[in-house]
């Protein structure tokens, strides 16, 4: 059996590179063609295609809310305690952006600068900032760009322009927001609710 | 104003100066009076003339197009600033010209009329275009989420006004419909039929617009929702309950992505064949300068061919044909093998062989040919001096070439020195 016999589209193998490296593929995502490759798993044809050829060596392709990215399967999920790790950093991270004046969403861009000025301007930010634990700078700037940096490796955002480092929020973005969605707190929150939106509106 | 013009004058000179004035068009704001004759295309006797023609401003060195310029180009090409307001204004000279015509049956108005329909049937359906247009940018764009969902609640503000104005226009149309029954004109009678057709047609994409507004204001609200959830996820974990009073730890281990379960890459291993070939060479020399390994550096790439290299592989070829060896040597009955050896005098092309060389060949032939030769299991001597110019004596087994049949024995003695 030949590979063309499959008819997979030609860049299945930028497909796999991308995704086998535990990245993302956005359908806002602008570099290395990001956005075209989204169209082409997009693309039902192709999707059914790409699954069942990559099923066959055990990566499962994943669809998110306008992302793609693989599982395995019948692999058991390993690195427990790192993965927790991860994710309380996250946690601090999220929480640190959503007490932001200018709350990140999809689509938009920012500078780790503007970021840091204010963080600067604001203690609660501040402190919020300094408290994230594991990084190795000092400075609040250099702080926030380990955050972009974090964040652009685990490929949910993406930085735009080098030179003024700009960084645009990708599509995966929604995945973390997701898994942190599906986390259900056991307490009673009936009452919490309505100060939980004075958090937010502050 | 004070020069008389007339249409051909100004549609000469915007034709002359065609690349000129499209660039101006193009480039609307902040073009000096420098960077326009920089360009070449325009002489500055031509330009003055422009200017006495109206047809371009200069204020401050900033260069501009006459607004109406401007106007009648966008509004030819749609792509100009409209806004409901437009709209509103089309409707009551609608309304005053079909008034006036209801007074007298003149065809000055209705020709008012005619325009007004068209131009509302026009700015209706850029209008929605637009608003299609900003509420797709605004949701993908907008940076700021307060702005964004105020901007978003102006778009459904905006879209009932729309949807007011049709409904207007269609009340219009339907209470002149008489009316327009008795002008017996095809034109109007078209132009009606256009734009009904479009209103319905316009509701249907408003409804459309109406439908993406609500969900990307869901979406908006649902991230809201997850920052607010992780706001008080974060209080939960300064607390140090989060693995307690959540259930944070079997969501994070149903997480499957590869990149958190430390699945990595599959990595190739280099191919050793590849690291023989020069391009191999090139890597194993960049390898070697990263992590400075003269070792690597200074193995170089291999030098070309000799001319005479096949020539050479004969003389291996020569040296290596023990079988004829053999045969010569079965062919006479004067010496045993050894001394056959010691004494054969080896074609010059190989040049000279060594005692060791001889020693090694007697050895293998002894090995090889044990069938065809016949071993006497009788010790000789040889003597001999090695390279320290020691004397050394060397014991040998008797080989002689076969004479007769004679039972064969597999045994053989390896020279043993002593």
């Amino acid at each position: 059996m030949l590979a063309e016999d499959f008819n997979l589209p030609k860049q299945t193998h930028d497909i796999f590179a991308i995704m086998a490296r535990g990245n993302f593929i956005s359908s806002n995502g602008s570099r290395d063609g990001m956005n075209r490759l989204y169209d082409i798993i997009n693309n039902p044809e192709n999707f059914d295609r790409l699954q069942a050829y990559f099923n066959v060596i055990r990566y499962n392709i994943e669809r998110g809310n306008n992302y793609f990215y693989f599982s395995k399967l019948h692999e058991p999920n390993s690195e427990l305690e790192k993965k927790l790790e991860r994710f309380e950093r996250y946690i601090d991270i999220i929480d640190l952006l959503a007490s932001m004046d200018n709350k990140i969403t999809i689509g938009s861009r920012f500078r780790p600068t503007e970021i840091a000025e204010e963080c600067n301007a604001n203690v609660r930010l501040k402190q919020k900032l300094q408290k994230i634990p594991l990084y190795r700078s000092e400075t609040l700037h250099n702080k926030v760009r380990e955050i972009c940096d974090l964040m652009s490796r685990d490929s949910y955002l993406e930085l735009e322009d080098e030179k003024s480092e700009s960084y645009k929020v990708l599509d995966s973005y929604n995945y973390l927001l997701d898994v942190i969605n599906s986390i259900a707190i056991y307490e009673d929150t009936s009452g919490g609710s309505g100060d939980a939106q004075g958090l937010i509106y502050n | 104003m004070a020069l008389q013009v007339n249409i051909n004058d100004i549609l000469s000179q915007l034709y002359q100066n065609r690349s000129a004035i499209e660039f101006l068009f193009a480039n609307r704001e902040n073009i000096t009076v420098n960077e326009l004759l920089s360009r070449g295309d325009l002489s500055a006797e031509q330009y003055q003339k422009l200017k006495s023609l109206d047809l371009i401003y200069e204020y401050e060195n900033i260069v501009s197009l006459n607004d109406a310029v401007v106007a009648m180009f966008e509004d030819f090409m749609e792509i100009g600033e409209v806004t409901p307001g437009f709209i509103n204004d089309y409707l009551n000279e609608l309304h005053r010209h079909i008034k006036f015509y209801q007074e007298v049956r003149e065809l000055r108005f209705l020709r008012s009329i005619k325009k007004y329909l068209k131009r509302i049937n026009a700015t209706i359906t850029r209008e929605i275009i637009k608003l299609q247009k900003n509420v797709d940018d605004t949701y993908k764009n907008e940076s700021n989420y307060r702005i964004k969902l105020q901007k978003l609640e102006d778009y459904r503000l905006k879209r009932d006004t729309i949807i007011d104005f049709i409904k207007r226009t269609g009340e219009v149309v339907e209470e002149a419909r008489t009316l327009f029954n008795l002008t017996n004109d095809t034109e109007l009678y078209g132009i009606v039929q256009s734009l009904k057709s479009s209103l319905i047609e316009n509701l249907d994409f408003l409804i459309e617009i109406q439908t993406d507004i609500t969900d990307f204001i869901n979406k908006i609200q649902f991230q809201l929702d997850v920052y607010k959830k992780a706001q008080k996820l974060k209080e939960i974990k300064d607390h140090g309950a989060l693995y307690f009073k959540t259930n944070f730890k079997e969501i994070v281990t149903s997480v499957n992505t590869l990149r958190y379960n430390g699945h990595k890459t599959p990595r190739t291993k280099i191919a050793v064949d590849f690291l023989f070939t020069d391009d191999g060479h090139v890597l194993c020399k960049r390898v070697a300068e990263k992590y400075k390994l003269t070792r690597l550096m200074v193995r170089g790439l291999a030098d070309k061919m000799a001319g005479n290299f096949k020539d050479k592989g004969l003389e291996q070829q020569i040296k290596l044909d023990t079988q004829k060896l053999v045969d010569r040597f079965l062919t006479q009955n004067k010496a045993n093998l050894f001394e056959y050896l010691m004494d054969y005098k080896f074609p010059k092309s190989i040049g000279t062989v060594t005692f060791e060389e001889r020693l090694s060949l007697f050895v293998e032939i002894a090995m090889e040919y044990q069938t065809i030769l016949d071993f006497k299991y009788r010790l000789q001597y040889y003597d001999y001096e090695d390279k320290e110019q020691k004397k050394k004596r060397l014991g040998y087994t008797l080989i002689l070439p076969m004479k007769e049949k004679e039972k064969k024995k597999k045994e053989t003695k390896e020279p043993v020195n002593s």
